[in-house]
């Protein structure tokens, strides 16, 4: 649809009448009253809060839940990023993503705003290359700061072959002779692959870079206990947020012919992942966690909900202390302390203690049948009932889910 | 020859050779024990063993006035029994009054006797069956023999009376009543413990436990040795296999044993009649008495070079122990089965790397950090930050009154409460006191109650290291697991000081009336007493004056004082957790919960985190110098600090 | 799994306690070596460049390793100067290890993770980082079955030439308990070793690690209010969302449960 706009004269009176029924939910935008007045309705705004009482959030962090400003509708579409061509590079700047799932990270981002940086610092005139592995589902590569682009396809980079990419990369480095080679330092694959390159091209890299000056670099030593400042490397592996990701300006991201490779023959091969038994995975470590305590009356049925939501098991301390859980599953300040990005916490009421260990978790859901108690207060979402009927209902929906994604992986 | 000559003729034949038996037996006893280590012998505590077994061991066997009146008749009553049963069948002594008196004794041990077969009606669990059932009979046998036997002699019986059969009964009696009464003494029978015992009392290992003193800390090792700790039977000192020997199957230690309580894998009295098994080898299928909770009668074996751990001994059974030294207050043979837990630890820690549970993680972490949480050392003093506390070695300050002992208190928020309160104590009370800050590491009680000799012995000269460089009059703490290092332990390596529970520190203020306390309100309060103050370090008084300088009524737990329920926080055993039926903490505050008080007042950090563990609703838990902080009367002028 | 005819060498290192800085077994060195003992057994040979541990903290530290059941360490003793990548290869060059254990990086020092590269590089082997797992051994076919640890707990496997050298993560087994007895009698045999000095090294300043800024989150944002309410925006979800009912509870947990990407 076009963005004209058009006149709707009833909610237009609506609007001009105070005292119509409908005028609340109509009025679009500041209403004036006769004397040309800003007329605010202070008592529309706010919501009632977990604990029964009013809340008024003024930060905006609840994104205008009260059906606030209506500005967002006219907001000015997307403002257009100037375009920063180079002909003629005078350099390049070889970047190596991480691409996990296909897709630039912010770890990635990173390294390519560190990467423009250099390639324009004092007008250098350098193009920043950057390289992908495998699949590139990815179309902002543009707007992250990649002037050339070069992409190496094929069933072989689907798997793990670090040594058949560091060969690549050798002749990469071989044909553009780059002034920098930047690449993550990360376990998604920047780590493993740059060391291999450094060794391959008898480059020694400066790992662990978190700061770019003139012609310095400080980078974490000693596990994290120390920064060494050295001279400026050829060879990088740059950490997270070393620079800021690029947000100014758009690049060509044009494509880069491949020269033929040669296939490596590799010592390693690739036998695919794993499937972990989630309660396998250290409780520390879990990204999903289900945390039974003491309301908990059936635990069989908690067992079955964690394994059918592939979730890691935890328990209160009240819960270990009762037998109906090892030890090992405690989470707390005496027990584990999670990192889990989604917590939920079935019949435990909160001890703080308990709170303390799940500080770190992203999202924390409570699951409980007293609604004034400490983890509900913290929770993200609660669910207030019998924790063995929602958990059933639950399991319920996560089957039905499988079950249709089962069907549609044999429609496909 | 007449009955009666052949009787006294056989008699003299016959007790001869149950007294070269025993001497025999004796021998193979202690050779026996002389297969432990080297120990100091204290031979001259073998002229105070009648003095020790009348005042010090019958205060212990009164705690059960049945069973010590019988004691005393039975055991009087043998002992002169057997003396003058020597005098008048070996050495012929015809005088009457000897005779009478044998008579007078041998009816006292029979009346002991049936007392003994009374109680062994309906035994309670903490008595062995098996050959202790037998024990009655064989005193009665012994008793009554003798007693018709000397009917004659003192001519209330004509001599001769019965004939023959009456000899025959009489010489079946003797011969029984000898047999366990003089050879079973020391082949191994029930009266073993006779032997064994009143040997034991002379020369026992820590002397100093006698004549009302105490000797509770642990005893210290030689790092440098080539194993550490006890692996075998054999690298026990001979005077702890002694000790061993002595044990009496009474059971008094099981009774008192929270870890036994709560159904985890201990049973103090198992523990050493395996050790005894070990010492003599063999296995434990005539043990007659409870067994640990969860391990099956007959399943374990040992002798003195085979290793006691999973063969004799569970590991388990020696990590349940909380050290509380219950059974070691409640042993009337003054057995010391806390020390041979601990030398059994220190293997399993120092030599083989088996320290339970978390075990490991907090001995490394005391390495790193010098506390056992991990936390870096450079924060201890965080929780500071706002008291402005007198610092050792900062701002020139090297000489105080009293050293304030922090502890590991500094490290948790609920024991900071507590620390608080007792540093406005000290304020109020004008008392020039400092405290060691960054330099102070932990005691290292929690590394030594798991073995780690290692460990305790860096901390404790670190420690005193830091604190020589400082002149100050006394230690207060409120830790009274630091009281103990400090004051028993820190001795082994050149630390001297006067320490004081911050109890007992604030009892002498308060009665020189240097503090003030409010009696006025009225508190449903009852007191537990932390094992490492009362039962360690015999401080059961210096709590109760303060809580009732506050006026209040203490409402007595049944299990006070010296009988008092460990909560279970000691000895590592949170650390090593192994799991029973039940938690030490729940039943005592099932205790705390029967007085129907509504606060429980504990004068331990540890004590009031594993209270505070317990399932609300409950009691509230406070330290008592929270309690005294709320009735503190402060001076108008210029008190406040 | 203790193949004898297998050789296997566990390097390690001094490590460093992140809190206090104190001389500690370092961690990853700690599963290297807990590793080897489950492929190798008493067959295990490990090896630490360094100087001779002069301070007390040090020697313990070293020797912790001998206390995981270990009857003798060597020691290659190499100035702190010296680059003990390739001092270490050259060491190892005719040793003909199957397998050769490290961490993935060291807890002091330049802590770059490049010694197994360079190894792997210099010796000619293959190389597999970031192991929680070795499954088996098969000699025959000169091949060894590795399980790799990814973020949040994954694994994948891998299979991998003998030769190789395998860096150990912190996801594989923690090192067994070090009992002070077999630590302080076990035997450091100390080896001289070529003397290549880090040259380059020598020139760089190294200082305590300063925290690191926390990127705050730029609003590109038009209007004074816009900037102001970022600016004043909690971090945390806000929000607390309570609800009632079975049905609609399951439901909001469910949907939650499908934007997070948990199912």
């Amino acid at each position: 649809m076009s963005e004209l706009f058009r006149r709707d004269p009833r909610a237009q009176w609506i609007a001009r009448n105070r005292l119509h029924p409908l005028h609340q939910a109509l009025s679009v935008g500041p209403v004036y009253g006769p004397s040309g007045l800003l007329r605010k309705n202070l008592h529309i705004i706010g919501f009632i809060g977990p604990n029964g009482l009013k809340r008024i959030d003024r930060s905006g962090a609840s994104g205008g839940m009260d059906g606030g400003s209506r500005r967002s509708a006219t907001a000015a579409s997307a403002v257009v990023l100037p375009l920063h061509q180079i002909a003629e590079p005078a350099f390049y700047v070889l970047v190596v993503l991480d691409l996990v799932s296909g897709r630039l990270n912010g770890h990635d981002k990173d390294t390519l705003g560190l990467a423009q940086q250099l390639a324009n610092r004092d007008s250098g005139g350098g193009a920043v290359v950057a390289v992908a592995f495998g699949e590139l589902k990815d179309q902002s590569l543009d707007t992250a700061g990649v002037d050339r682009l070069i992409h190496l396809q094929g069933n072989a980079y689907q798997d793990y072959n670090p040594e058949q990419r560091c060969d690549d990369l050798k002749h990469i480095v071989e044909q553009l002779k780059p002034q920098q080679i930047l690449l993550p330092d990360s376990i998604n694959g920047g780590g493993d692959l740059g060391r291999r390159l450094a060794v391959k091209i008898g480059e020694r890299p400066a790992c662990g870079v978190w700061k770019l000056n003139d012609d310095s670099i400080v980078c974490r030593a000693s596990a994290g206990l120390r920064d060494i400042t050295k001279p400026l490397t050829k060879l990088m592996l740059v950490m997270e947020e070393c620079y800021e990701p690029v947000s100014e300006t758009r690049h060509e991201s044009i494509g880069l012919e491949k020269s033929t490779l040669s296939l490596v023959n590799n010592k390693l091969s690739d036998h695919g992942k794993i499937s972990v038994d989630p309660n396998a995975i250290p409780l520390a470590e879990a990204g999903f966690i289900l945390s039974g305590g003491n309301g908990i009356s059936d635990w069989p049925q908690f067992h079955h909900a964690a394994s059918v939501l592939g979730a890691t098991e935890g328990a209160s301390r009240v819960a270990v202390d009762d037998g109906n859980m090892p030890r090992e599953r405690q989470v707390g300040a005496t027990g584990t302390w999670v990192t889990a990005q989604v917590y939920i916490a079935v019949g435990i009421s909160g001890a703080i203690q308990h709170m303390q260990g799940i500080g770190q978790c992203d999202k924390v859901v409570a699951i409980n049948t007293d609604e004034g108690c400490d983890m509900v207060k913290r929770a993200d979402l609660s669910a207030i009932g019998d924790s063995s009927e929602i958990l059933t209902r639950l399991v319920e929906m996560v089957e039905q889910r499988q079950q249709q994604n089962n069907e549609g992986v044999v429609n496909e | 020859m007449s009955s009666s000559q052949f009787l006294s003729e056989f008699l003299i034949t016959l007790i001869s050779l149950a007294l070269f038996l025993t001497v025999v037996g004796a021998f193979k006893r202690v050779l026996l024990w002389l297969q432990g280590q080297p120990s100091t012998l204290h031979w001259r505590g073998l002229f105070k063993i009648p003095q020790r077994y009348l005042v010090d061991l019958h205060h212990v066997v009164a705690r059960d006035k049945y069973m010590s009146n019988t004691h005393v008749a039975t055991a009087g009553g043998f002992v002169l029994s057997a003396i003058l049963v020597v005098l008048v069948y070996v050495f012929q002594v015809q005088s009457t009054i000897v005779s009478w008196a044998l008579l007078g004794s041998s009816s006292l041990m029979f009346v002991g006797s049936v007392f003994v077969m009374l109680r062994r009606r309906n035994p309670p669990p903490n008595l062995s069956l098996g050959k202790w059932q037998r024990l009655p009979k064989s005193l009665m046998s012994f008793s009554l023999s003798f007693f018709v036997a000397t009917l004659p002699a003192v001519g209330i019986l004509p001599i001769d009376t019965g004939g023959w059969l009456l000899a025959l009964v009489l010489v079946a009696g003797i011969i029984w009543g000898i047999g366990e009464m003089f050879f079973g003494m020391t082949w191994g029978g029930p009266m073993k413990h006779a032997f064994a015992g009143a040997l034991h009392l002379g020369l026992h290992r820590r002397q100093e436990r006698f004549g009302g003193g105490q000797s509770t800390g642990l005893k210290a090792i030689d790092l440098d040795a080539k194993k550490l700790g006890v692996e075998k039977p054999i690298d026990f000192k001979w005077n702890q296999l002694l000790s061993f020997d002595a044990c009496v199957e009474c059971g008094r230690c099981e009774n008192n044993c929270p870890a036994f309580a709560a159904g985890q894998p201990l049973n103090p009295k198992k523990l050493i009649q395996d050790m005894v098994i070990g010492m003599a080898g063999g296995d434990d299928a005539k043990f007659a008495g409870s067994p640990y909770p969860g391990i099956k009668v007959g399943t374990h074996k040992g002798g003195a070079i085979i290793p006691i751990v999973n063969t004799l001994v569970e590991s388990d059974t020696l990590w349940s122990c909380t050290t509380c030294r219950a059974c070691v207050d409640a042993c009337p043979m003054m057995i010391e089965h806390v020390d041979a837990i601990v030398d059994m630890r220190r293997f399993q820690t120092l030599e083989k790397g088996q320290t339970p549970g978390k075990g490991n993680e907090i001995l490394d972490n005391l390495s790193a950090t010098d506390n056992p949480n991990g936390f870096a050392p450079s924060t201890r003093m965080n929780w500071a930050a706002d008291q402005n506390l007198p610092v050792f070695g900062e701002n020139n300050l090297t000489e105080a009154d009293v050293l304030l002992w922090v502890g590991d208190a500094a490290f948790d928020m609920r024991n900071q409460r507590t620390l608080r309160a007792i540093i406005k104590l000290l304020r109020a009370a004008d008392i020039n006191f400092a405290v060691l800050g960054e330099a102070e590491c932990d005691s290292g009680d929690v590394a030594r109650r798991l073995g780690d000799e290692a460990t305790f012995v860096r901390l404790a000269k670190a420690n005193i290291a830091a604190m020589s460089n400082y002149q100050f009059n006394a230690i207060v703490t409120a830790d009274p697991h630091a009281f103990h290092c400090l004051k028993n332990e820190y001795g082994d390596f050149g630390g001297n000081y006067e320490v004081h529970h911050h109890t007992g520190f604030f009892a002498d203020l308060v009665s020189s009336n240097k503090l003030k306390l409010d009696s006025s309100k009225e508190l449903s309060l009852t007191y537990h007493d932390p094992c490492y103050l009362g039962r360690y370090n015999g401080e059961y008084d210096a709590p109760r004056y303060l809580l009732e300088s506050m006026g209040i009524k203490i409402k007595e737990m049944e299990r006070s004082k010296n009988t008092a329920r460990c909560c279970g926080g000691g000895g590592g055993a949170p650390i090593t957790d192994i799991p029973g039926k039940q938690r030490i903490p729940d039943m005592r505050m099932a205790d705390v919960t029967e007085t129907s008080a509504e606060i429980v007042a504990v004068a331990c950090p540890q004590c009031n985190l594993m209270l505070e563990g317990v399932v609300e609703p409950r009691p509230e838990v406070k330290d008592i110098a929270e309690l005294m902080l709320d009735a503190l009367i402060e001076d108008a002028v210029g008190g406040d600090s | 799994m203790s193949d004898n005819k297998l050789s296997v060498i566990s390097l390690v290192s001094i490590g460093q306690h992140p809190s206090s800085g104190r001389a500690r077994r370092a961690e990853q060195d700690g599963r290297a070596v807990e590793l080897g003992l489950k492929l190798a057994g008493d067959n295990l040979s490990v090896l630490h460049a360094g100087e001779q541990p002069e301070h007390v903290s040090k020697q313990t530290a070293l020797r912790s390793y001998l206390g995981m059941g270990l009857s003798e360490l060597t020691l290659l003793e190499m100035s702190s100067d010296a680059d003990a990548a390739l001092v270490i290869a050259e060491h190892l060059t005719d040793h003909n290890n199957d397998i050769i254990l490290t961490g993935v990086r060291s807890e002091s020092g330049e802590s770059s993770g490049m010694l197994p590269y360079l190894l792997a590089e210099k010796l000619g082997l293959a190389m597999v980082t970031s192991v929680a797992d070795i499954l088996s051994v098969d000699k025959t076919n000169n091949r060894a079955e590795v399980l790799q640890a990814l973020p949040r707990g994954q694994r994948r496997k891998l299979t991998v030439e003998l030769p190789f050298i395998a860096s150990v993560d912190m996801a594989a087994t923690v090192g067994r308990q070090s009992a002070f007895g077999p630590a302080k009698r076990g035997d450091i045999t100390a080896l001289e070793s070529a003397n290549i000095d880090d040259v380059q090294a020598q020139s760089w300043q190294v200082s305590t690690a300063k925290k690191r800024p926390k990127r705050l989150k730029i609003v590109k944002a038009k209007t004074a209010a816009d900037r102001f309410k970022a600016a004043t925006a909690k971090a945390s979800g806000g929000g607390g969302k309570v609800v009632h009912g079975v049905e609609e509870s399951a439901q909001a947990i469910f949907d939650l449960l499908v934007e997070e990407r948990m199912i």
